[in-house]
């Protein structure tokens, strides 16, 4: 299993946040449903190792995340967009990506060729030495997912990665999603239910700190069949019926 | 393990050491190229045009004199500006939200911070080091003597070593889009009540503290450092002490700072407990908490030995640091010339540039006593008699044969030379010259006691009269003393005409007739023919 969560919790003061999350997953593209507020944010963050649980145990990639040499390997095999992308507006996309690349510390002679390939896949390759503060929100996002992906990671988090896409980048992106996870695990959070459906294999629903749903999207989709969940989409009734069943 | 393992390991850790290099050149480069600092290089620039070199231009060419400077005014425009870009350099991944992404980075956090100061560091240092140039290269080209003082630029350059380091901290650990202009406005403070601090020490040694010591601002010194004695560096060299020892602390807090500002240290103390026991590698935690140590103990080391500063004649110095061989005095060879009417005038190299305006100078007046008891057979410039930063001393006549000895200052200081002002434009600089060699030779030869600090003794009317007469006949206008001298068509003034009118052979006649009566004051103004 690349991702290995046992008993995870996160508190925020008296805040909790995330409340003893277990799950696994191996490659492939897992989609983390769930409405705002419900942890997913946290929990993506913990797998990013840029905060530390409360409580419980993660191995990702095999790795426990908590000791400094395993978390220094595993963050080289590591790809994040946070759901707050920051970026440097005098940076261009490329040096951007490059930058990253080095923190990331790939080997140097292999950046140049890696970072254009990173441009190239989120179809930026015209803006590469455009500064990232002349981009639109959509290409900013994109600028983001190059950076996430330069170093090829094994274990790629994506947090809110279609906000502010048109929707053909969309399609796009998502069949970029599904490229990525034939190698890789791919763990995206999202509350844009049509994105797991067409670009996960896994999805898991949380919600209050807790995941109340884990399976394929075909198994959501089954349990909003019959239901009286509100939504367009088989999907989005599946996500109704469930969470209406939690809360009720 | 066999050779052949040994060599492919050795081989290995070359190739690790060499990327890891090229990575660190690669993004210095990026963070070089998208620093803030050539945006505000500009307005540096003009900044520095208008105070430091228009304030160096206007000094004489003497390379101790010019190189104040570089403490005095450079220091203080680059610190500003060094403050304000290192603390919005600092400020950057809070404040473009980017701490998330970067945390999730293996490179430590200390390194990836240290690029980022190095890139603003780099700019700086760059800056600051072509300001030197523009100093020295016009200094270089009109100095006719010595050579360019790299204490001043070493302290200069470790002053933006130590600001930069303590904006990019404020940065670090206050980040926010006013944190680079309150820095900048907080250093200026800080500078100006150093510089205050050491005008003070200036004035009144016996109370100012050790404090005014280590600020690289002070006065402008005599301009007999450097030229006639060594300048010491020991104040110098503590200054460095000093804010070296508050730059490498600093850079230790930085990597301490690195570890307790992950965003999981602000949510509570167990977390931030749990960052400091478990954070980043305990090597690099080790090297930063010896840092800090270092850092502390050499700006400690370096305010106690301030504290032990004594002031001399040439200087503040520093016992424990003092070398007595700065102490022996500067060889040179004085650079000579006569007037038209052959009175030999000597300079400090140094000063040669003005040779021919104290010959002009001094040569009429020098020939209206040629030959009479006392009268100086030439000029010589030497080391001021006064103690510094209190006085000059006065010129005087002084030896066998007599010689009319003048400072450095009294060439130029105080009568404007030095400062870019024309000696022709100037006829009072002219005058006072005029009338130092001829106060000493009326007045005739000072107490030994009192000959080094008072000089000669006030002038009576008798003897005021004829020094003004004296100078009217050498084509000068007698300066007004103030209490010496009468109203226009008083006794002193018309006795100074009736001498001035005389034939030349007649006054010399006449002083060498009543010379002794004259120095001893009994003679009246009504007596002067």
């Amino acid at each position: 299993m690349n991702v290995d969560i046992s008993g995870v919790t996160r508190r925020f003061g008296r805040h909790l946040a995330v409340a003893g999350v277990d799950l696994e997953t191996g490659p492939g593209v897992f989609g983390l449903l769930g409405p705002n507020g419900a942890g997913k944010t946290t929990l993506l963050r913990m797998m990013a190792t840029v905060i530390t649980p409360s409580a419980g145990t993660l191995r990702l990639l095999g790795r426990d995340p908590g000791s400094y040499g395993p978390r220094r390997e595993l963050r080289r095999r590591l790809g994040y967009l946070p759901q707050n992308f920051g970026y440097y507006p005098g940076f261009t996309v490329a040096e951007f990506v490059e930058y990253f690349a080095l923190l990331k510390e790939m080997p140097p002679a292999r950046i140049p060729a890696a970072v254009t390939a990173a441009v190239e896949r989120v179809d930026l390759g015209g803006k590469a030495r455009a500064k990232l503060r002349t981009l639109s929100g959509g290409m900013l996002r994109r600028a983001g997912i190059a950076q996430a992906i330069v170093n090829e990671p094994e274990l790629l988090l994506l947090d809110e990665p279609t906000a502010g896409l048109d929707p053909e980048q969309r399609v796009a992106f998502r069949a970029l999603l599904r490229g990525l996870g034939e190698q890789a695990t791919v763990v995206v959070s999202t509350h844009l239910v049509e994105d797991v459906g067409a670009a996960c294999t896994e999805v898991a629903l949380m919600d209050a700190g807790k995941i109340v749903f884990h399976g394929t999207p075909a198994e959501l989709t089954a349990r909003g069949q019959g239901a009286r969940a509100a939504g367009d989409a088989p999907l989005e009734r599946g996500y109704g019926a469930v969470l209406a069943e939690v809360r009720s | 393990m066999t050779p052949a393992v040994i060599s492919l390991r050795s081989g290995r850790a070359t190739a690790r050491r060499m990327a890891s290099l090229a990575a660190a050149g690669r993004l210095l480069r990026l963070e070089l190229k998208r620093n803030a600092m050539p945006y505000v290089l500009p307005l540096l620039a003009a900044v520095f045009f208008f105070d430091t070199v228009r304030t160096a231009d206007g000094f004489p060419p003497v390379w101790t004199v010019r190189a104040s400077v570089i403490g005095d005014h450079m220091l203080f425009e680059f610190s500003a500006f060094a403050g304000g870009i290192a603390a919005w350099a600092g400020s950057r991944e809070r404040r473009r939200k980017a701490l998330d992404l970067v945390a999730s980075t293996p490179r430590a956090a200390w390194a990836r911070l240290s690029v980022t100061l190095a890139g603003t560091l780099g700019w700086l240092l760059l800056a600051f080091l072509a300001g030197v140039a523009a100093i020295y290269i016009p200094t270089a080209l009109q100095a006719s003597w010595g050579g360019p003082p790299l204490w001043p630029v070493l302290a200069g350059v470790a002053g933006v070593i130590a600001v930069t380091m303590i904006g990019f901290t404020c940065g670090v650990a206050v980040p926010g889009r006013f944190t680079g202009p309150l820095v900048a406005i907080g250093v200026l403070v800080l500078y100006q009540a150093g510089f205050r601090e050491a005008l003070g020490l200036t004035a009144s040694p016996a109370s100012s503290g050790t404090f005014a010591l280590l600020s690289p601002a002070g006065a402008v010194p005599s301009v007999d450092a450097g030229v006639y004695h060594h300048v010491a560096p020991d104040v110098s060299a503590v200054q460095v002490m000093f804010m070296g020892g508050i730059a490498v602390a600093l850079l230790g807090v930085l990597g301490l700072a690195a570890a307790l500002r992950q965003p999981a240290a602000a949510d509570s103390l167990r977390s931030l407990r749990a960052l400091l026991a478990g954070g980043d590698d305990w090597l690099l935690r080790a090297v930063a908490v010896v840092l800090v140590a270092a850092g502390v103990a050499a700006s400690w080391t370096a305010y106690s030995l301030a504290g032990t500063a004594r002031l001399t004649a040439t200087g503040w110095q520093i016992p424990a640091l003092h070398d007595a061989a700065s102490d022996r005095p500067v060889p040179f060879i004085p650079d000579c010339t006569s007037g038209p009417r052959g009175f030999k005038v000597c300079v400090h190299p140094a000063f040669s540039g003005y040779l021919s305006e104290v010959a002009t100078a001094l040569d009429p007046v020098a020939a209206e006593i040629a030959g009479l008891p006392g009268a100086p057979v030439r000029a010589e410039q030497v080391a001021s008699t006064g103690t510094w930063p209190s006085g000059y001393g006065p010129s005087r006549t002084a030896g066998n044969p007599p010689v009319f000895q003048y400072s450095g200052e009294q060439v130029g200081d105080l009568f404007g030379v030095f400062w870019g002002i024309p000696a022709g434009d100037w006829p009072d600089w002219r005058a006072g010259f005029q009338q130092g060699l001829l106060d000493s030779f009326l007045t005739g030869p000072p107490h030994p006691a009192a000959a080094a600090r008072t000089g000669p003794a006030p002038l009576g009317a008798a003897q005021q009269a004829v020094e003004d007469g004296l100078m009217i006949a050498a084509g000068s206008q007698p300066p007004l003393r103030i209490g010496q001298r009468d109203h226009p068509g008083g006794q002193i003034t018309a006795a100074a005409s009736r001498f001035a009118s005389l034939p030349a052979s007649a006054r010399h006649a006449w002083l060498a007739a009543h010379l002794p009566a004259l120095r001893a004051g009994t003679i009246t103004a009504a007596q002067i023919p």
